[in-house]
């Protein structure tokens, strides 16, 4: 079967986000860190596959808003892909709690963020004025950081 | 019900213009492989889904699917506004923007647009699961002749991501397949 998992061998380096301790990370045996999950756009372990002499590409944050974004995105990235396991397997009491874990210190990140960047869902819109609005949008390439 | 999220699933800065691969690469937002089809296939899916295992995960992908879309659209949006319409005429992009001007239109690489053909919803999960392991395999080869045509780091980047993403998805599908089988469907 095409995809049934193999296991292959990285030759890659680990996530870097300059300034960060982001690497020192729970991990559990089915599942990457959250960074090295975002890279490959695939959080299992062991079902990564690869296209010809491709890997995937480093993500790097060039200054403290890009930084808490892509760590913002990374988790995201990670709760999203246990929770497509989790559906399948909602019985599987580590990996919800790894799951957990991510999703709480998500929402610590994100209020934190919300407060020096402007809201990135409606609801957290506070201070003088409707700042939802405000560029950059995500589809946008400037004005703003590269990663929104 | 959807909330919006204000950033992109993963991030994507384009700095060099490629109308060509544009050209080639809206096919993965209205094309029959396509993100779009992608998302509304398993959005309307997921109403006939048996049990909370099928809702829930087809619930899961098809917002996900949305959040590509709106990747592949930002990806047209980065390589194409720059361009002058001498640019865009020699690309052979001058009918489109007789049509669209430098909107994003979702229609495959040869112009056809999006239609809701390129998707099935049978009402039976077994025939529905096959088909969107299909699908997934389908936008995998797509994203692989997409890599084979661009040198350009910034889009291989998002490119290999949303190909990985195809690789999950299958797998997902397939187990949800594999477990209705084994209840009988």
């Amino acid at each position: 079967m095409l995809f049934d998992n193999t296991d292959f061998n990285f030759d890659i380096g680990f996530f870097k986000i300059p300034g960060s301790d982001f690497n020192v990370e729970t991990r559990t045996d089915k599942f990457l860190t959250p960074e090295e999950g975002f890279m490959r756009g695939n959080l299992e372990k062991g079902s990564f596959i690869p296209y010809k002499k491709y890997t995937y590409f480093e993500l790097k944050a060039e200054n403290e808003q890009e930084r808490m974004l892509l760590r913002l995105m990374a988790l995201s990235f990670a709760i999203n892909d246990l929770n497509l396991y989790l559906d399948l397997h909602p019985e599987d009491m580590e990996n919800f709690q790894l799951f957990k874990k991510y999703a709480n210190e998500l929402n610590d990140l994100e209020l934190d963020y919300v407060k020096k960047y402007g809201p990135i869902v409606v609801n957290e819109t506070d201070g003088e004025m409707f700042n939802w609005v405000k560029n950059p949008w995500p589809w946008d390439d400037k004005g703003g950081s590269m990663y929104v | 019900m959807f909330k919006y999220v204000k950033h992109l699933n993963y991030p994507i800065n384009i700095k060099k213009k490629d109308l060509k691969m544009a050209k080639c690469l809206i096919t993965q937002f209205g094309g029959s492989n396509g993100e779009l089809a992608a998302s509304l296939r398993y959005f309307s899916q997921k109403f006939s889904m048996p049990d909370e295992k099928g809702k829930a995960l087809l619930n899961d992908i098809a917002t996900e699917e949305l959040g590509h879309c709106e990747m592949i659209c930002t990806m047209v949006r980065e390589l194409t506004k720059d361009a002058t319409v001498e640019e865009l005429k020699a690309a052979g992009l001058e009918n489109i923007y007789a049509e669209h001007g430098k909107g994003i239109y979702p229609t495959d690489a040869s112009g056809v647009p999006f239609t809701a053909t390129y998707f099935a919803v049978t009402g039976d999960v077994i025939a529905d699961l096959y088909e969107d392991m299909a699908a997934e395999q389908k936008a995998r080869a797509v994203y692989e002749n997409l890599i084979d045509l661009t040198n350009d780091e910034d889009v291989l980047g998002v490119l290999l991501f949303l190909r990985q993403r195809e690789v999950v998805h299958f797998n997902r599908f397939k187990e949800l397949k594999d477990y209705y089988k084994k209840k009988g469907y």
